[in-house]
């Protein structure tokens, strides 16, 4: 050991030496979405880019105006975007509603069969959306329904629903029992409990919850097409994988501003959000 | 009671060797010739000729097939003794197709030689571990080559014999004449392993690095640099009394004999034309022969033994650390050696089934166990549970459990009834009227017999097929090699997204960062983009003809940086490496945060204790920067493991059929796609199979959790 080894210090690396991995890492990260920005912002493209270019050849605004108009035949842009929100909103709804019932009761009561019950549901949220679509597909037809938004709504809130099962659980867990025993010795009911102190404390797990079941129904595009016939009922996600695969029928800087659109939202959720959604995502899987 | 163990354990062995003996005896006399099967058999002819005429000094100029050293086939030449002459098998090409013409009673001694080896591998196997033993005893590749006329069977044998008396060597602390016999034992083993096929010798490796990385304690007894010496001497020796060929003028034929594979693996037509790709072992693992000749098999349970052993791994590392050594060893020679045939995967059978022994213990033979011996102590410690809290947790549950059971869980059972039938969207108006049910009603009664269809499935009526669905889909998977690539890519993409993840928390974490904050915000975005947005982001970047970097190689060549992976659509390798690029930038900010959570809580007295004790750079990030970042960098690796195995968005962005599970699932679900009509069957077993291998995860990982939460409880109650 050195005497001269300065205390309370991380590295003597020099700053200017630590800006060159972190530029690689930067310029990685900005790669594709400068392509897309670079394709957004061209307005002399016809159908795909044909030459190698850093920045767009003539700078133009007119494709996210010709997308805010009718990105996906005739059906106008308000009205993808009212389907996207109305399904993601009820679908996280809705997942988050039962979800909430049964972590409840996963994190407060000991019954017959709550260990089998835990393996199950932390099955369900392992598997692939793509394991329910099958059944789900039946069901939706059989029950007249599978053309409908409220199939859309239903088939996202089961993609949620056992994310929202384990992580709200572990939201429950954090919020002490002595507490609701409090609660319930001041003579407040079980379902007065539950609503003045158990779900105020658990909010933030419950927000962080329903952001990701939101975010994933708002941004499913391919198994969303199973379930739908009208053009009137299509997301804004489809809208893009149905523009994706039209290819070259519109000019691709369309393409690259309506993905830029989609884009805003969950990326404004996402960096308001970002030190809760961490901690709340990882706690369902550490206890 | 130590007797009772004793004789219980022989009677496993005896009943595993027979089964061994059994399981080979069929293989010997059912196995169709095979390529080089007519090379060997030569080689073995012209030895078995020089001993039937004393002609010894024959041997030093004799070795058909010069790439492999002579003792394999000395060994085959002598169970050709008892059988009259036949005319030598003519010489052919290596790219001949197999020689359906050999002498069939050569044929048969020198493949009981052979089987007799695989027979005593299976021996030794079970002296350590007999579950282990019985695991080797019914692989069936291990049973196909090692009852075939190959080089296998006689250095798996000599190989695993070389770690068992290194172990021995370890254990043995008492005279000391007779520690130094099993060392030399050890030895002479890998001799014979360099005699009968060099790339076996891998094992010696593994038994170094073993021997050199020991906690300086146990490394100074004795002279280690003398019996390393001794070692390696006894061994160099043993090669050349068994190899003869060499005597006349070792080194040229040597070097000639090695440098062989290299021009063959490169250079080779059949190796060109086989056009595997660089993880074609893996796929190995996971397939099972008896796709080629199903008769000759009673097991298909290869892919199982190799999963199991995924799970072993750990608890072999803290039982026997060389054998993973010799796992991790083979794995790594056999992804970078160009030449893939299959027989090479035995030289990993012994380690595998060892670990596959350990994964099989952890999550069936503890359980069971704990059920028989167990006492439940543990009851006490929790609160007992209260009389109405069953009543009062009903509230709760019934909405929430109609709701979970009515779209997760019935669907999930319905679609193991789907799985058994024909469903096809042809059929989707009669499955609406619940005629899933009907049929899988009635078939499973038995009023309606087993129909089976033609695929892809047609008809316009539900038809009950039982579970002949699902073994042809096996088949199909093995050969796909899906099931190892998409474990493959879980694994890499993980490790690749929290090396970055890691590093960039790290280098954010300093205290002399520059602009830390727009760096921070920045990491972060490829996050907050939804994952199908980021998938055509990269496809944009990566498209044929029309993306950037296309775009970039045509007008400025190969100069062009990474102009390597424009053709990437024509090399499954260099698809991969996109793919991982595009998964990487989505997944790496995720393990930042976790990690940059991590570096907050470590106080800074701890780095400042660890540099005045003299840590540098690389030991203080080693014992107390990692340790400390493990609790949350874990779940976070567990999450993006979750993710990237059911990853489906990036292969869909970028045309891939398959790749993990869930996009084949969705690839043969599709009413308008690949397959004019949807297979709703095919994709249901397709998820069914899915669900079995997640089950088997987490429940290793809830045995994993126990274990470890049984580990803090000991230490509660110690302190």
């Amino acid at each position: 050991m050195s005497p001269g080894v300065p205390m309370r210090l991380k590295t003597r690396a020099n700053p200017l030496f630590l800006q060159i991995p972190l530029m690689i890492i930067g310029i990685f990260v900005i790669l594709p979405i400068w392509g897309i920005l670079r394709l957004a912002f061209d307005g002399s493209l016809f159908g795909r880019a044909t030459s190698f270019r850093l920045l767009p050849q003539t700078w133009s605004f007119s494709s996210f105006l010709k997308v805010l108009d009718s990105p996906y035949q005739s059906v106008i842009f308000p009205r993808l975007l009212l389907n996207s929100i109305l399904v993601s909103v009820l679908a996280a709804f809705l997942a988050i509603i039962f979800g909430m019932m049964l972590a409840y009761a996963m994190a407060r009561y000991r019954f017959p069969g709550k260990k089998l019950g835990m393996t199950v549901i932390l099955l369900t949220a392992i598997l692939p959306p793509i394991a329910f679509v099958i059944p789900l597909y039946v069901l939706m037809t059989a029950l007249h329904l599978r053309t409908t938004l409220l199939a859309l709504v239903l088939v996202y809130a089961v993609f949620g629903l056992p994310f929202c099962i384990w992580n709200l659980r572990a939201g429950f867990l954090t919020v002490s029992p002595e507490v609701e025993e409090a609660a319930f010795l001041d003579g407040a009911g079980p379902w007065a409990t539950f609503i003045k102190i158990s779900l105020p404390l658990a909010s933030p797990s419950i927000f962080v919850a329903g952001m990701i079941s939101f975010l994933l129904a708002y941004s499913e595009f391919a198994i969303g097409w199973l379930f739908v016939e009208k053009a009137s009922h299509v997301t804004l996600a489809m809208a893009v994988y149905a523009m994706v695969q039209s290819g070259n029928a519109q000019p691709w800087s369309m393409l690259g501003s309506f993905i830029i659109l989609i884009s805003i939202p969950a990326v404004a959720l996402f960096l308001l959000f970002q030190a809760l959604i961490v901690k709340r995502m990882m706690f369902g899987y550490l206890d | 009671m130590q007797y009772r163990n004793l004789i219980l354990k022989i009677i496993l062995i005896l009943l595993v060797v027979s089964l061994s003996g059994f399981v080979r005896w069929k293989a010997v006399t059912t196995l169709s010739i095979d390529y080089d099967e007519d090379d060997y058999l030569r080689a073995a002819q012209q030895f078995s000729t020089l001993i039937k005429n004393k002609d010894l000094s024959g041997f030093l100029e004799t070795n058909y097939r010069p790439e492999h050293p002579q003792l394999t086939k000395i060994l085959l030449g002598l169970s050709l003794l008892p059988e009259k002459e036949y005319p030598l098998v003519k010489d052919s090409p290596t790219t001949a197709g197999p020689n359906v013409y050999l002498p069939r009673p050569l044929v048969k001694n020198a493949r009981i030689m052979n089987a007799v080896f695989g027979v005593a591998s299976t021996i030794g196997i079970s002296l350590l571990n007999p579950v282990a033993g019985l695991l080797q005893a019914i692989h069936s590749f291990n049973v196909k080559y090692t009852s075939e006329i190959m080089l296998e069977s006689i250095p798996a044998f000599t190989s695993f014999m070389v770690v068992l008396f290194y172990l021995l060597w370890r254990r043995e602390n008492g005279i000391r004449r007779r520690k130094i016999l099993w060392l030399i034992l050890s030895a002479v083993f890998l001799g014979l392993t360099a005699a009968s096929k060099y790339m076996y010798c891998i094992v010696g490796n593994a038994v170094l690095l073993d021997w050199v990385f020991r906690p300086r304690a146990e490394r100074k007894q004795g002279r280690p640099g003398l019996m390393l010496a001794l070692w390696v001497g006894v061994a160099i020796l043993v090669f050349m009394i068994c190899f003869p060929y060499l005597w006349k003028e070792p080194l040229p034929r040597l070097l000639d004999s090695i440098f062989y594979h290299v021009r063959y693996s490169t250079g080779a037509a059949e190796v060109q034309s086989a056009n595997y790709p660089v993880w074609q072992p893996l796929n190995w693992l996971f397939f099972s022969p008896n796709i080629w000749q199903p008769e000759a098999f009673f097991f298909a349970l290869d892919p199982l033994i190799t999963l199991l052993a995924i799970f072993g791994v750990v608890r072999l590392w803290n039982k026997y650390r060389v054998f993973v050594l010799w796992l991790i060893f083979s794995l790594i020679f056999l992804l970078f050696w160009p030449t893939k045939w299959p027989q090479y995967t035995i030289m990993l059978t012994a380690p595998l089934c060892l670990a596959a022994a350990e994964g099989l213990d952890m999550l069936v033979g503890v359980p069971i166990r704990s059920l028989f011996f167990h006492k439940k102590t543990t009851k006490s410690e929790n609160r007992e549970p209260e009389k109405n809290e069953f009543r009062k947790a009903l509230p709760w549950l019934i909405p929430g459990l109609f709701f979970f059971s009515l779209l997760t869980l019935i669907p999930l059972i319905y679609q193991f009834g789907v799985s058994l039938t024909d469903f096809n969207s042809n059929s989707l108006r009669e499955a609406m009227q619940g005629g899933i049910f009907r049929t899988v009603f009635n078939g499973i009664s038995g009023r309606e017999a087993i129909n089976s269809q033609e695929f892809p499935y047609t008809s316009t009526k539900l038809n009950y097929l039982g579970f002949s669905n699902y073994l042809p889909l096996l088949q199909y998977l093995e050969q796909l090699g899906i099931i190892s690539y998409n474990l493959m890519w879980t694994f890499l993409s993980v490790l690749l997204q929290t090396m970055l993840g890691v590093t960039a928390a790290l280098l954010l974490w300093q205290k002399r960062t520059w602009f830390r904050p727009f760096w921070q915000v920045l990491f972060i975005l490829p996050w907050a983009i939804p994952e199908m947005i980021g998938a055509l982001m990269w496809r944009n970047v990566f498209l044929p003809e029309t993306g950037w970097l296309a775009l970039g190689v045509a007008k400025y060549g190969s100069s062009f940086p990474f102009s390597f992976l424009a053709d990437w659509q024509n090399t499954p390798e260099k698809t991969l490496i996109i793919l991982l690029i595009a998964g990487l930038w989505y997944g790496f900010p995720f393990i930042m945060l976790a990690a940059s959570a991590g570096l907050r809580f470590i106080p800074s007295e701890v780095m400042d204790s660890a540099s005045i004790d003299g840590a540098g750079g690389w030991q203080r990030l080693r014992y107390v920067i990692f340790p400390l970042l493990a609790p949350l960098v874990l779940p976070a690796m567990i999450l993006r493991a979750i993710f990237s195995f059911n990853q489906f968005y990036l292969f869909q962005a970028f045309y891939q059929f398959s790749g993990t599970l869930a996009t084949l699932s969705y690839n043969f679900f599709n009413p308008t796609g690949y397959f004019t009509r949807g297979q709703f069957s095919i994709a249901a077993a397709l998820n069914m199979i899915t669900l079995v291998i997640l089950l088997v995860f987490v429940l290793f990982f809830i045995r994993l959790e126990n274990d470890v939460t049984r580990g803090t409880h000991a230490v509660k109650n110690q302190s």
